[in-house]
């Protein structure tokens, strides 16, 4: 290979070669004889090869190519490159993927510069893999620059969009400031780069309908809002329903098996009058398996609102466990009504001769 | 909660539906309707678990005064015997929530599978609109919240 060094490259270089095989084959010519004399154009390369930043993809190719004028550009560019390839049909695809991440934001840039190390290790074969999302990457890059800018935009006026629902909020009748539905004729003016017609507003509206809906839920349920998405969001609140209406189950199925003994006639004041924690003798044995349910209100039962079963034989202490009941009444000082279901489906009272005593001036005790 | 001020301009009260369920008076009420409900169950039909869940239920739509479409729902969803039907003086009968249906798990990650799940498990809430089935199962939660509070309350916790 000719030593072409820093001279241009001479021969023919037009922008109408349209082969594209012949021109990467010249290019790898240019880059052989580039990389093989030692450059310490490194520092500069940064510096210019950031010159070829602001061109369109296409155009940044075509200098690289052809390094006529901006010869120093293009070999500092590729030597930042710095390629080993052996089929160079790639390069020219490696070469516009650089340049159109270069246009991009710096990130992407640094991503860029990233991923050379990464492509020296790849071997040329598999560089057809690659070559053909790249093609493809190319003409999207240029609109995804223009998606940025509108973003940004997007960004801008969405201040200035809630800026004017601010203001709109404070007009008296002024629901959504976007629907001009409900109001005779409102001017809304409509976000940057969004569209106007009256179907998108309207859409827009519902959607932010929603949204704020979907906002109250997720602070009205416990523990969503760290969660971010919808979907899981929705998940949640279901869970949460569901255990809710589990825990109603529960309860009302606790409170079916105690409904019978119980009576509620003259409960009405008592419970809208204290709101306390009733002692509600428990059901089949789910009651004595939990005695913690019972146990914790001695404020409530210093007041004394103790259920009592309601005809006048359940009063009698289980035979089963005669000295535990007393001994429990005893050693809590305060009446801890712990009820135990017998299997003869009979209440456990306590004695009625013990020193627990009874209010029963507060309490009916017929059934 | 400063969304739901926004939302609530709308509203001809001046506080948010939700926030009704967390004060006193609302559980007060519901608790004064449960024992009435279940006063009433117990001389009347079978106190099996159902009756008493019924019973409960109704109240708590009850406490809702009807404002809300689940409570609507379950209010002419039961059949006779209840307080709201009879003092209205006709008969309504409307499909309520089938019973014993179990509502299947959120079928996929979609949103719109949970939102057809969320239909389900909202009593009444089968044809409305997204938005209005946010709304309400936002009240239904809350509502939810009070019934089993209220219940616990009563139980002695």
């Amino acid at each position: 290979m000719e030593p072409r060094g820093s001279s241009g490259v001479g021969s023919g270089n037009s922008g109408t070669y349209t082969p594209e095989i012949a021109e990467s084959l010249r290019f790898e010519e240019e880059i052989q004889s580039l990389i093989d004399p030692s450059f310490d154009a490194s520092s500069a390369a940064g510096g210019s090869f950031t010159a070829l930043l602001g061109l369109p993809a296409n155009q940044a190719v075509e200098l690289l190519h052809h390094p006529g004028p901006g010869e120093p550009p293009a070999s500092a560019a590729t030597d930042t490159l710095r390629l080993p390839f052996g089929c160079s049909s790639t390069f020219v695809e490696r070469a516009a993927r650089f340049s159109v991440f270069a246009t991009d934001d710096s990130p992407a840039s640094s991503s860029g510069g990233g991923l050379s190390p990464g492509l020296k290790a790849e071997p040329p074969d598999s560089d057809s893999p690659p070559t053909l999302p790249a093609p493809a990457g190319k003409p999207r890059r240029p609109s995804k620059r223009k998606e940025c800018e509108k973003s940004k935009a997007k960004a801008v006026a969405k201040k200035s969009k809630s800026a004017e629902e601010n203001t709109s909020a404070a007009k008296p009748a002024a629901e959504e400031n976007t629907s001009g539905d409900k109001l005779p004729y409102v001017h809304v003016r409509a976000r940057r780069g969004q569209a106007t017609d009256s179907h998108s507003l309207a859409e827009r509206a519902r959607r932010e309908k929603i949204n704020a809906r979907m906002k109250l839920l997720q602070e009205l349920v416990p523990g969503c809002s760290k969660i971010t998405g919808t979907a899981l969001v929705l998940d949640e609140i279901i869970n949460h329903v569901q255990s809710l209406q589990r825990q109603v189950e529960f309860l009302s199925m606790k409170l079916a098996a105690v409904n019978p003994r119980i009576d509620f006639s003259g409960l009405d004041h008592i419970l809208s009058a204290e709101c306390g924690p009733l002692a509600v003798a428990s059901g089949c044995g789910g009651g004595a398996s939990d005695p913690a349910m019972w146990a914790s209100d001695t404020a409530a039962s210093t007041g004394g609102i103790r259920r009592m079963p309601a005809p006048p034989q359940i009063w009698h202490l289980d035979v089963v466990h005669p000295q535990q009941s007393s001994t429990v009444w005893e050693n809590n000082g305060v009446a801890h009504p712990h009820f135990l279901l017998s299997p003869a489906t009979s209440l456990v009272g306590y004695d009625p001769a013990s020193s627990v005593p009874l209010n029963s001036n507060r309490l009916k005790t017929e059934l | 909660m400063i969304t739901a001020a926004l939302i609530s301009k709308r509203n001809p009260e001046g506080s948010t539906s939700e926030n009704k369920w967390r004060t006193g008076a609302r559980e007060r009420a519901y608790r004064r309707r449960l024992v009435e409900a279940l006063c009433r169950a117990r001389g009347g039909s079978a106190s099996g678990p159902r009756a008493v869940k019924e019973a409960a239920d109704s109240a708590l739509a009850l406490t809702a005064r009807g404002r809300s479409r689940w409570s609507r729902a379950i209010l002419f969803g039961r059949r006779g015997g209840n307080l709201l039907l009879k003092a209205r003086g006709r008969v309504l009968v409307r499909r309520g929530r089938p019973r014993m249906v179990a509502a299947p798990r959120p079928e996929g990650k979609g949103v719109r599978d949970s939102l057809r799940t969320l239909r389900w498990l909202v009593p009444g809430c089968r044809k409305v609109s997204t938005s209005s089935l946010l709304k309400e199962s936002a009240d239904y939660v809350a509502a939810l919240e009070m019934q089993v509070k209220a219940m616990r309350g009563l139980f002695g916790v």
